[in-house]
Parts: structure tokens; C-alpha cells; sequence
């Protein structure tokens, strides 16, 4: 295939150029012709010959109108703007601006209303957002909750109806003497309805005293007294606390008296500078003696000795009552030695 | 002359089909070879003139129907042409538009024969 030489190359272009073609048109053309010349070259024609068909059938009308057509395909895309700006400096600025307006102009009104969409929409945004952790703070709540409803739940009041006749029942039928056939029989309520009546024709020794804690002692204040001498070997029951405590007799104060009267601060004590309280424990009777009176709480140097000693000494006191039969009661008194 | 003259009156309306058809047979083709390619398939009878060719061309590319790729070729840039997804259903729809258009004419310019028979 023959080449076309630059030269000849340059005087198409000069031609077509001269022609006043379309200058973004004119590489394609050139190369179409340069084609064509190479094809005619092939064929043997001097170039010459070549070069004026050529000029004859790309005259300058034909070019022209290429020209034109240019023109008007790309007038098509053209806008305002490039009208506005032919022939002026369009490097300046404002012609990119103008340029560039349109799509300024639909970014910034979709920013906008993305804007003012999530301005009014965010309350409701938050509130959407916020119940998310409300139902977690619920959850602990109720978490919290059966804990209180487990509580209810197991009904403690018949638990509570069961244990106590049972206590009772136990405590009744606590003599140890008894074979179990007999706690087997005395079924509570009955057993105490039998008692009600039988108690006057003194029965059992049971018996008699669960009725002595429940009902009869207004009745029958000896009884008691009667079937006791019977059972003295047994424990007489001892309170610790009663409706009516054991007094001195003759008050409080004749108490204070008469201890103030014996007791004899012990020399050692004295001695050593020692003073306190001595809690003297005793029981006092239903007969209204004081038995087992011991110190439990002393200070020593021979005040403990002086307090019991002291307290043997007192007189009977008026026994402590329990629904108005009087009961063993254990009683606490303490005894201040006080150095002048 | 004469006749080529009316030929390029025919071929003005049916140009850009010749051309999509064309393209969608190659990769991709420039000008001249389109030139070359119409000039040897009719044996000379269809003759396109770069006059008439490359605004087509051009036009076909504005529509979105050919892409354009310069390449330097022997120091010149050559400008190669070819179709594009949207270009290739036209070239397609164009072409059987032309087909049916041709069987058309045929059937207006044959009356005597189908008669004679």
C-alpha cells in the first residue's frame, strides 16, 4: 500500500483549511481524502492528477455544507448561554456560572427540601426512635415485678392456719409421759369441748392444763391449785412475760427500800472502786416465792453474791397473773451498787 | 452522472439505515471504509460522497446511536465508528422497516408482471 508523503498530506489540509471547513471536522475529512488518494495512488495515477479530482469533488460548495450541517447539528445542543457567549471571554467566570446555574440551582433545591424534610420530620424521627428503649425500661420494670407477684402468690395464710393448730396441738399434748395413741386421739377442737365439761370431775392432767392456758381460769381458780399437787413433779410452766408481772409487795418503792435497807456494798468492791448493775434473774412462783435467783449479769467483786443474797431474802411477792391465774414468771432485776 | 445522481436520491432517505446496518455487520468502521464497504457490495452502483456521509455520521452520533474512538493511524486520526446498545436495536428495527418498505415498492412497481401472470 502506497503512503501518502507528509507534503502532500499538508497541501490537502492547506486546501481544506483554506476551504474554511469546520476545523473539528477537518481531521476526519482529511483522513477520508488521504484515503482516497492512496486508494487512486494504488491504482497508479500520478498524484497531480489525483489531487485536482479531488479539489473537483470536494469543492468548496461540498465543504461548505459540511460545514453548515456541523453548525447545525451542534446548534441543536446549544444552549442560551453559548449563544449569549459566542465570541466573548467565556474563560471569565460568569459564562461557568451561567453555565453551571441550572444544576446549582436543582442541587440546592433537592438539598433543601432534603433539609426542611428532616427539620419537620424529626420530631417524628425521634419519637420513632426514643420508644426503643422505653419498652427496655418496661422490661426491667416487670422484671422486677414477679418477684413482688411470687410473693402473693403462695398463700401464706392457710401455710400459717396449718402450723399453728399443729404448735398448739404439740404444745397441748407436750407431756412426754403419753403414749401417741392418746395425741392421736385428742383431735383439738373436741378434746378442748370434752374438757369445757369434764373438767370439773377432774380428768386428765393434760387436759386441765391446756385449759388453764385457753379458757376456764375464772371459773375455777383452785382447780388448778387441786390437780397441781398431782402433777407438782412436773415442770410447772414459767412466763417470761405475762399480762400482769409479779410485784413486791407493797410497790416499787418499798422494793427500793427494803434493798436499800440490806444490801451492804462488798468491801473488795468498794476497794477497788467498783460499781455497775447486777442483773439478778429469779422466778417467782404462783405461790409468789422467789426461786433460782442467780446473777446474770455482774460486775464482781462480790456485788453478784450481795444481789442474790439480797433477793433470797425478800419476801414473797405477788405472783405475776396470766388471764388471772397466777403463773411461774421469770423476772429480771437489775441492781445498781453506786459508790458515794 | 445522471444516473448516479438519482441513485443519491434514493440513497439520501435510506443512508442512515445502509450505515446502522453496516456497522452492526463490523466492530467498528470509519468513514472511508463505509465508503469502500457500500461502493464494493454494489459493485459501484451506490456511491456515498463524503458530503453526504458524514453528516449522517455525525447525526447518528448526536443521537446517542454510535459511540466515536480517534486513533492515529499513518500520523492521521482516524475517527472509528460503532454502535451502540441503543444503536443496534435501531439499526435492527430500521432495517426490517426498510426490508418491508422495499416489498412494498416492489409490489407498486411489479403490477404488470403479477397481471401477466
Amino acid at each position: 500500500m502506497k503512503r501518502l508523503q507528509e507534503n502532500r498530506i499538508d497541501q490537502i489540509s492547506k486546501y481544506l483549511q483554506a476551504s474554511k471547513l469546520d476545523p473539528e471536522l477537518l481531521p476526519e475529512i482529511l483522513d477520508h481524502l488521504a484515503c482516497e488518494a492512496e486508494e487512486s495512488l494504488w491504482d497508479g495515477q500520478p498524484f497531480d492528477q489525483i489531487y485536482r479530482d479531488m479539489v473537483k469533488s470536494a469543492d468548496a460548495q461540498t465543504l461548505l455544507n459540511l460545514s453548515v450541517d456541523h453548525q447545525n447539528l451542534l446548534a441543536m445542543e446549544k444552549s442560551l448561554n453559548d449563544i449569549v457567549f459566542e465570541n466573548r471571554n467565556k474563560s471569565y467566570g460568569a459564562y461557568d456560572l451561567r453555565n453551571g446555574y441550572g444544576r446549582t440551582v436543582q442541587r440546592s433545591v433537592v438539598m433543601g427540601v432534603a433539609f426542611f424534610l428532616l427539620l419537620v420530620m424529626f420530631p417524628k424521627l425521634y419519637a420513632r426512635l426514643t420508644p426503643d428503649p422505653k419498652p427496655e425500661d418496661i422490661a426491667y420494670i416487670v422484671e422486677a415485678n414477679p418477684v413482688d407477684i411470687k410473693m402473693e402468690e403462695p398463700p401464706i395464710p392457710p401455710a400459717r392456719e396449718e402450723p399453728a393448730p399443729v404448735q398448739k396441738s404439740v404444745k397441748s399434748v407436750t407431756p412426754e409421759v403419753l403414749p401417741d395413741n392418746k395425741v392421736i386421739v385428742e383431735e383439738l377442737p373436741p378434746v378442748v369441748d370434752e374438757l369445757d365439761n369434764a373438767q370439773p370431775s377432774t380428768e386428765t392432767v393434760d387436759g386441765v392444763e391446756d385449759l388453764d392456758v385457753i379458757v376456764p381460769p375464772v371459773e375455777n381458780a383452785p382447780a388448778p391449785k387441786a390437780s397441781a399437787v398431782g402433777v407438782e413433779s412436773r415442770k410447772e410452766e414459767t412466763f417470761t412475760h405475762v399480762e400482769q408481772s409479779p410485784q413486791y409487795a407493797g410497790g416499787n418503792e418499798a422494793m427500793a427500800a427494803f434493798l436499800r435497807k440490806n444490801l451492804k456494798y462488798p468491801r473488795p468492791a468498794s476497794q477497788a472502786g467498783v460499781q455497775g448493775k447486777v442483773f439478778v434473774q429469779f422466778t417467782v412462783g404462783s405461790d409468789g416465792k422467789i426461786e433460782n435467783a442467780t446473777a446474770l449479769k455482774g460486775i464482781g467483786f462480790g456485788c453478784d453474791e450481795e444481789a442474790v443474797r439480797v433477793v433470797k431474802m425478800m419476801k414473797d411477792w405477788m405472783p405475776g397473773k396470766q388471764a388471772g391465774v397466777p403463773v411461774r414468771v421469770r423476772f429480771t432485776l437489775p441492781i445498781a451498787f453506786q459508790l458515794d | 452522472m445522471e444516473n448516479n445522481t438519482t441513485s443519491n436520491e434514493y440513497v439520501r432517505g435510506t443512508l442512515k439505515t445502509i450505515v446502522l446496518n453496516l456497522l452492526a455487520e463490523h466492530d467498528r468502521m470509519y468513514g472511508y471504509e463505509i465508503t469502500q464497504e457500500v461502493k464494493e457490495r454494489t459493485g459501484g452502483a451506490i456511491a456515498l460522497t463524503f458530503g453526504a456521509l458524514y453528516p449522517v455520521l455525525h447525526k447518528l452520533e448526536q443521537e446517542g446511536l454510535l459511540l466515536t474512538e480517534s486513533v492515529e493511524v499513518d500520523g492521521r486520526l482516524r475517527k472509528y465508528y460503532s454502535l451502540t446498545h441503543r444503536g443496534n436495536e435501531t439499526a435492527r428495527t430500521k432495517t426490517n422497516d426498510l426490508e418491508r418498505f422495499i416489498d412494498a415498492v416492489r409490489l407498486l412497481l411489479a403490477p404488470r408482471n403479477l397481471a401477466t401472470e
